[in-house]
């Protein structure tokens, strides 16, 4: 009886004290990123430039999608999140997840994110009502469900109406093409591919910008981070912002880029020309009271979660 | 209330059947020796502590218990934790909770980074000579940048003072922290405060937009000062972040650093335009170089001594604040175990158990309001009744093409625009439901759906695995034909066939029953065989020669025989496909209770994931209770033989 007692004490104690106490002084920095998402910075990762800039090691995850990169943020494995989408972002944060965004990694039209209808189904943008009571696949709490509402305003369709399906990118390229749903929402070169050789996008990548749908990526941290390596995370900034100068002004090594993205040149030289990579003044302007600031202020979500502050201005 | 109630009331019952048990021993003649099953009769009291105990787990590491006895902890919390966060920008630089100064630390790294790239740049074959010296020379100029930061003579007056007046308000915040009416609130502020706080609400999830029916996070923590206490420290940390601030921004620069590092920045960009393209190699060195003197630059790099006024300074003002937490403390370690509440900006949460472990009283709150079948999830009640006409089910189980292979045709609009009816096409309405009759309730909803699937998924299983299993047991054609085919699919894990689902049965319930019934015809197969050849061989030569048919020794000996076997093969089958439903639910779906715990996952939403994970025990718990009891009825004589 008395072991007994003595080891539920012991552990409940051991338990108590597990207060994770993980990289207090950042011998190492833990990035995620997305692979077949490329960004002119993946040149510096492939060369282990920011390991240099920040002169710490410099580990970098991919993930497939921005919930996951949450979840590690929070349990304590990852310091910066490039290019998490604007939505998981804020799911987390309304859930008062302990993160900050402090950069914008890039703005991007339809084209990385789209909804497709099915051939099949005869729907276009100009009958999309028809898709009310019909079957849609959504990864729900992602870009796409954003880019879906959005799409769902500007024909006239509603949501509530339609039989939503929760599925990732893949899955619902897969469910389109077998005909199980007449249109399905999706980010990624390859599922997007999947599902246009079945069916065509609801919005073309011209009238979804006209109608001011735009998807932002960013840059989220958590805020241990944030408070004890400030200056390393303003340097992984201003290594970014330089590669997407370098970017811009055509002196990117490509064949890196393509390499750290896991895609074909030609496939991320598509895929880049969708996005738009701001300038560090751009950036501030956005965050501040331009599109990042209207989509936040449009999802509701509390304040205080925007650091402006390490931006290299 | 409730949970303090609750709390009481289990450590009682804990309490009290603990001394029960303790007395029952004592009292109890038992004449069982060890081994005798005798002795693991009884125990309803160690029912009740073991239930208990989990329950009370639950409460503890939920802070359930703390929200219950101390409501106002959680807000008094976070303004310690505001301090908290304040003072992590001032306290990094001191070795108060690092083993070494901040400016000691860089110090050392970028010496070696220097020594690195220097011992890079010396072994480098792409370089030539010139080019070594001169690099050489940039590095030697940069580990030369770090005396003018560290010294004390060169320190500037005017850094100086900066450093004495931040460290001199610290000091007067510390003085002015013990004095009791501290931050010297006025009645306006008090009467705005308290407006706040009447805002705000209390901790946790209070209020519920029942309305439009969401589920949505709430606020956890209140955030405006409630306590006088907390007030002290929500003061305290808004002066303390100012000062943050300021450090922050101090750069210990004086001229001659500025014109040194000046000076080493243009030659080494004088350097890389002179360079061209194939030395890229050279010039790549030449940026790296400066890279490190930028984060020279930029890293707050102090004389040793210049610090230690302000060290003290904050180590006063740090044991002073804990010291004025007083019981606080205590309530912080003993009741928020394994985490504690974290200020993030201007917001405050739960990091730590807290966080993904939601309390029990807001996860009964949140399943009272899914259950109402005006909220539910996504639309859809968890469990509810719909009135369905009978006609509908006779349309379903009615094929369609009865109507098509009738005789004659459909009947064609009249000049008049007047569609008549004829024999076929009413036919045509009763087979596809079209018509009225009385209506009767059906159950629908998350739960139904996912019992439903896991019902039909093992109905299938058994209507097939049985009769095959038995067929194999006991006959060497079936045996050899099933059996490597059994043997092949068997131990591949059934969501292995998840990917292939979607594209061959498509999203609908096709495919996740029939992910099910491959989960359990295989573990009925096995069963049912190991029945039918388990037959005792005297049993079935009495029945032989008492003259019973082959037929008969299948119904009467073979099969109950194989009962138990079977009965048990169920029992696993159940646990099983409960096991693959929630995968083969996330995979796509509109309803279950997978598809819930999926797409609130998605959202962060813990009391939904919670929910749906007791929910699942729950049924999981129904489906095995129910079964023992079949089992009980049906074969009153297994372990008695």
């Amino acid at each position: 009886m008395k072991k007994i007692l003595s080891f539920i004490l012991g552990s409940i104690l051991a338990l108590n004290l597990s207060i994770s106490v993980a990289n207090s002084a950042a011998k190492e920095v833990r990035v995620a990123y997305f692979l077949e998402w490329p960004s002119p910075n993946l040149e510096d990762m492939q060369k282990k430039n920011f390991a240099k800039a920040l002169g710490v090691p410099v580990k970098w995850t991919n993930f497939t999608n921005g919930g996951a990169m949450t979840d590690a943020m929070l349990a304590g494995d990852i310091d910066i999140s490039y290019s998490q989408g604007l939505v998981p972002f804020i799911n987390a944060v309304k859930s008062n997840a302990p993160i900050k965004l402090v950069d914008i990694a890039m703005e991007y039209g339809m084209g990385g994110t789209t909804c497709v209808t099915s051939n099949a189904s005869g729907i276009t943008k100009a009958n999309a009502t028809e898709l009310e009571g019909k079957k849609v696949a959504v990864p729900l709490g992602t870009m796409a469900e954003y880019v879906f509402d959005e799409s769902m305003k500007v024909v006239g369709a509603d949501r509530g109406k339609m039989d939503i399906i929760q599925m990732d990118p893949e899955e619902g390229a897969a469910a389109l093409v077998s005909g199980d749903v007449v249109m399905a929402c999706l980010f990624g070169g390859n599922s997007i591919k999947a599902a246009t050789a079945v069916g065509s996008r609801l919005l073309t990548v011209d009238e979804a910008r006209a109608a001011g749908i735009l998807g932002i990526d960013i840059t989220s941290v958590t805020d241990k981070f944030m408070k004890e390596n400030p200056g390393m995370l303003r340097t992984f900034i201003e290594v970014t912002h330089e590669a997407n100068a370098r970017y811009k002004a055509g002196k990117a090594d490509l064949n890196s880029m393509a390499k750290a993205s896991e895609m074909k040149v030609a496939d991320m030289k598509d895929t880049l020309s969708g996005f738009k990579f701001l300038t560090p003044e751009e950036t501030k302007q956005s965050m501040t009271s331009g599109n990042l600031d209207g989509f936040l202020k449009g999802m509701g979500t509390p304040g205080g979660s925007v650091d402006t502050s390490f931006l290299p201005l | 209330m409730l949970t303090q109630l609750v709390t009481i009331l289990i450590i009682v019952a804990v309490v009290g059947c603990i001394l029960y048990g303790r007395r029952l021993i004592r009292t109890e003649k038992v004449d069982a020796v060890f081994g005798n099953p005798e002795r693991a009769k009884g125990g309803t009291h160690w029912v009740i502590v073991g239930t208990s105990a989990i329950l009370m787990l639950w409460l503890y590491y939920s802070w359930d218990i703390a929200k219950g006895f101390y409501p106002k902890s959680a807000n008094e919390l976070c303004q310690v934790a505001k301090i908290n966060e304040s003072l992590l920008g001032l306290k990094y630089q001191f070795p108060i909770e690092e083993r070494e100064f901040k400016s000691t630390s860089i110090i050392k790294i970028e010496n070696k980074n220097l020594k690195k790239i220097a011992n890079e740049i010396n072994g480098s074959s792409d370089l030539n000579d010139q080019q070594k010296t001169i690099l050489v020379s940039y590095i030697n100029r940069t580990s030369e940048l770090i005396p003018f930061l560290t010294s004390e003579e060169l320190m500037e007056m005017e850094t100086k003072i900066k450093i004495k007046e931040m460290t001199e308000e610290i000091k007067l915040l510390s003085l002015n922290f013990q004095k009791k009416d501290y931050p010297f609130e006025t009645d306006a502020e008090k009467n705005e405060r308290q407006k706040l706080i009447d805002e705000q609400g209390g901790w946790g999830i209070t209020t519920i937009d029942s309305g439009t029916g969401t589920i949505e996070n709430t606020i956890e923590i209140p955030t405006a000062p409630q306590t006088n206490k907390g007030l002290k420290f929500h003061a305290a940390a808004a002066e303390l972040k100012l000062i943050n601030d300021q450090f922050f921004k101090l750069r210990n620069h004086n001229p001659q650093f500025k014109n040194t590092i000046k000076q080493l920045k243009d030659d080494i960009k004088a350097y890389r335009k002179n360079l061209d393209d194939n030395q890229e190699i050279a010039s790549d060195y030449a940026k790296n170089i400066v890279k490190i003197a930028r984060r020279i630059e930029f890293a707050s790099i102090y004389p040793p001594n210049a610090l230690n006024e302000m060290q003290a300074a904050i180590i006063e003002f740090d044991e002073l604040q804990n010291k004025e937490q007083a019981g606080l403390r205590l309530i912080d370690i003993l009741l928020f175990p394994a985490g504690t509440i974290v200020a993030s900006g201007p917001t405050c949460s739960e990091q730590g158990s807290g966080r993904w472990l939601p309390k029990p009283s807001d996860t009964f709150n949140k399943f009272i309001l899914m259950s109402k079948p005006s909220v539910g999830y996504k639309n859809i009640p968890l469990l509810w009744i719909e009135m369905v006409d009978v006609s509908k089910m006779i349309g379903f189980i009615l094929p369609d093409w009865i109507a098509d292979i009738l005789p004659g045709e459909y009947p064609v609009h009249t000049k008049d625009g007047i569609v008549k009816e004829n024999f076929k096409s009413n036919v045509l309405k009763v087979v596809t439901g079209d018509f009225k009759l009385f209506k009767v309730p059906v159950p629908y909803g998350h739960i139904w759906d996912s019992f439903l699937r896991v019902f039909l998924g093992l109905v299938f299983g058994i209507l097939i695995g049985v009769p095959l299993g038995l067929f194999m047991g006991l006959n060497r054609f079936a045996k050899g034909f099933f059996d490597p085919l059994i043997e092949l699919y068997r131990p591949v894990p059934p969501l292995a066939w998840a990917p292939l689902i979607i594209s061959v049965l498509g999203i609908d319930n096709t495919g996740k029953i029939f992910l099910l019934f491959m989960v359990s015809l295989s573990i009925m197969i096995i069963s049912a065989r190991a029945g039918a050849s388990g037959t005792q061989l005297s049993k079935i030569h009495a029945a032989h020669s008492l003259g019973a048919t082959k037929k008969q020794i299948l119904r009467y000996v073979i099969f109950p025989n194989s009962l138990p076997e079977i009965l048990t093969g169920i029992r696993v089958a159940v646990g099983m496909c409960w096991g693959t439903l929630v995968a083969a639910e996330f995979l796509a779906g509109t309803t279950g209770i997978g598809f819930v715990e999926n797409v609130a996952k998605k959202y962060f939403q813990y009391e939904v994931i919670w929910i749906t994970i007791f929910i699942m025990g729950l049924l999981g718990l129904l489906f095995d209770i129910s079964l023992r009891k079949i089992i009980d009825k049906t074969i009153p004589w297994r372990g008695k033989g």
